[in-house]
């Protein structure tokens, strides 16, 4: 039964990572490629982030703080070292699970709403201080990335398409990070922490250690985002590498989609950029706060009405149709 | 040297009044409904409307102003508590958070889609006038900020400490269960509290439009001034939040004195995080 499932699981993954793969053969409009782009970006922003506050519930406001130091350490490490960005983006994956240890020291000591303030202060704090660090970072005006023209060794391309391979493999990574983690002892213990955090200490889960590796491997994959983001755009300053409106985004499509679950980041972050992409095009970009503002009203529905976000609505809506599938799930989770 | 660190710190504990104003709201919410309110900056901004579009179309003065920014407030928060915040009440970390934070996003974004960006001003006939003190100046409109500030957060604490309802509120906050069980109605209370929170909030926004220009983004400075203030002043303790908002209005202002002039709010979040790492649990102590 089980093994029944699992293939009919690893079929339709098979089928969407070609049609993943043949996208961009099809989609040849630069917009619509970079709606895609977009759309994988904060999925992985989202699946990073939702190791941390989606499992253990360590609900951060500061993933900005790892994004920025990817962008930076990369960018820093190109333009005065000459380092490709691809060795620039692993650097700065290690930089930023380096710096996560200080930073979980001392925001772990606080939980819940004063926890997700604590790392909004640490993101603020990197920002402030990048915009402060004029000879080292270029300050406030930031800069713009050397043209190299075509050099994909440079992780600089002519066309949109091999951008979104690589946020494709990135967000291919997250989700693999995470599945493998979810199926794992370190996945359930993360849940028990998010569950009770002093239950689950009580029967010898060593929260304090979880919380900091997961919170490493989150802030290394946010990242490889940061890297990827600035590469992408050709610019780099503290408002756009530590914006705050990434660290919201990180959480929002985690909630919207389902929280703590491995596909909830991905389709939050569908249905959230579809809107705000439609939206645009309806409205035209004349009106700023347009888009955040549906992202609230969405965000206040699900928490309000369902709280398991769209995973929660999809499994309700397909146990309703089919009665039979809820009936063999409950079999596979007796057997 | 005396002098500029003099007139460094009167600045600072005239603007730590209005941060006083706005933490200890945050901090009466807390206490009481065991909510964290992300939304109170945004609160503090739509104090600061009213009284720009009453001084701009009807000419009212700001500080009368206070009369309508307070009670429409205190309705707001009312309502608030009734259909937004105690539908989430019991329900775990996430909810909790983001219900507000989601709230604070929405009135912010509404605002910019209302009023764009643009910072606008209210200059009254005291907004430049200041009075010297020797060698120190202290502007007018801040000082009456101050005094104000001060006024209705005494007032507060003879509300909390003299009336039924007041006590009612410190009874719920010490414990909601045992507080039901002698007849409070946590409802009332609840709505109470965070209408007067919001009402705070309010009065913060009216008294700073003399002197503080009026845009969307503006009670972001509050908010987070006002998160720092009631961790270091110990989670919803209402003193100690006053205490500590001074303090912050001070460190913030030699910052800005010595540092430089973006670098207050650096100083504010520098001194959070070494508290965290000295005494997680602010600086009045005793534990969650």
């Amino acid at each position: 039964m089980i093994a029944k499932l699992a293939r009919r699981g690893a079929v339709w993954l098979g089928a969407l990572a070609l049609v993943m793969l043949a996208l961009p053969l099809v989609v040849t409009s630069n917009f619509a490629l970079d709606i895609c782009i977009r759309v994988l970006l904060f999925s992985f922003i989202g699946v990073a982030w939702n190791l941390m506050g989606g499992y253990a519930k360590q609900l951060s406001l500061g993933h900005a703080a790892y994004f920025g130091l990817g962008a930076y350490t990369s960018t820093i490490l190109l333009i005065d070292y000459d380092v490709s960005p691809w060795i620039g983006m692993l650097a700065g994956g290690v930089v930023a699970a380096l710096a996560s240890l200080p930073i979980g020291a001392l925001c772990f000591r606080l939980r819940g709403p004063y926890f997700a303030i604590a790392t909004i202060a640490t993101a603020q704090v990197l920002m402030l201080l990048f915009l402060k660090f004029r000879d080292f970072a270029w300050g406030a005006e930031g800069t713009t990335m050397p043209n190299l023209g075509d050099a994909p060794l440079m992780m600089q391309f002519d066309g949109k398409a091999p951008y979104y391979y690589i946020v494709l493999a990135l967000l291919a990574l997250g989700l693999a990070v995470t599945w493998r983690i979810e199926r794992s002892w370190v996945g359930y213990y993360l849940v028990a922490i998010g569950e009770d955090e002093d239950a689950a200490e009580a029967v010898g889960v060593n929260a304090a250690r979880i919380k900091r590796d997961i919170y490493m491997i989150s802030a290394f994959l946010t990242a490889l985002a940061g890297t990827f983001y600035v590469q992408y755009i050709y610019f780099i300053d503290p408002n756009t590498a530590f914006s705050f409106n990434v660290s919201v985004e990180a959480a929002l499509v985690s909630i919207v989609g389902g929280i703590g679950t491995l596909w909830g980041p991905v389709l939050g972050t569908v249905l959230l950029e579809t809107t705000s992409a439609l939206l645009q095009s309806w409205l035209g970009s004349a009106r700023g706060g347009v888009q955040l503002t549906i992202y609230s009203l969405i965000l206040m529905a699900v928490i309000l009405w369902r709280p398991t976000g769209l995973i929660g609505l999809f499994t309700d809506a397909w146990r309703r149709i089919v009665p039979a599938a809820a009936k063999r799930e409950r079999a596979t989770a007796d057997g | 040297m005396l002098t500029t660190v003099t007139q460094a710190v009167v600045n600072g504990l005239l603007i730590g009044g209005i941060y006083a104003l706005v933490s200890i709201g945050v901090s009466l919410i807390f206490g009481v409904v065991k909510i964290v309110n992300f939304a109170q900056g945004e609160f503090v901004m739509i104090g600061m409307y009213i009284s720009f579009f009453l001084a701009t179309t009807f000419g009212v003065d700001p500080l009368l102003s206070l009369l309508v920014s307070m009670p429409a407030l205190f309705v707001v928060g009312a309502l608030m508590q009734h259909f937004l915040i105690r539908r989430v009440l019991g329900l775990g970390d996430m909810p909790q958070i983001f219900l507000t934070f989601a709230l604070s996003l929405l009135l912010l974004n509404l605002a910019l889609m209302l009023f764009t960006a643009n910072y606008q001003t209210v200059h009254t006939a005291y907004t430049d006038a200041a009075i010297r003190l020797g060698e120190i100046n202290v502007p007018v409109a801040k000082l009456i900020a101050f005094v104000l500030a001060m006024v209705l957060s005494a007032a507060l604490w003879v509300f909390l400490h003299t009336t039924d309802l007041g006590k009612a509120m410190r009874a719920a906050a010490q414990n909601r269960d045992v507080a039901m069980l002698m007849g409070i109605n946590p409802d009332r209370v609840f709505a109470v509290a965070v209408g007067i929170a919001l009402a705070l909030a309010g009065a913060a926004g009216s008294l700073l439009v003399p002197f503080y220009p009026v845009y969307p983004m503006v009670g972001q400075v509050f908010v987070l001034m006002a998160f720092v203030a009631v961790v270091l002043g110990t989670l919803g303790n209402i003193t100690g939040a006053l205490i500590a908002s001074l303090m912050m209005g001070v460190a913030e202002s030699l910052g800005i004195q010595f540092v430089g002039a973006d670098s207050g709010l650096i100083v504010v979040f520098v001194m959070l995080l070494l508290t965290l790492a000295v005494r997680p649990s602010g600086l009045a102590g005793g534990a969650r």
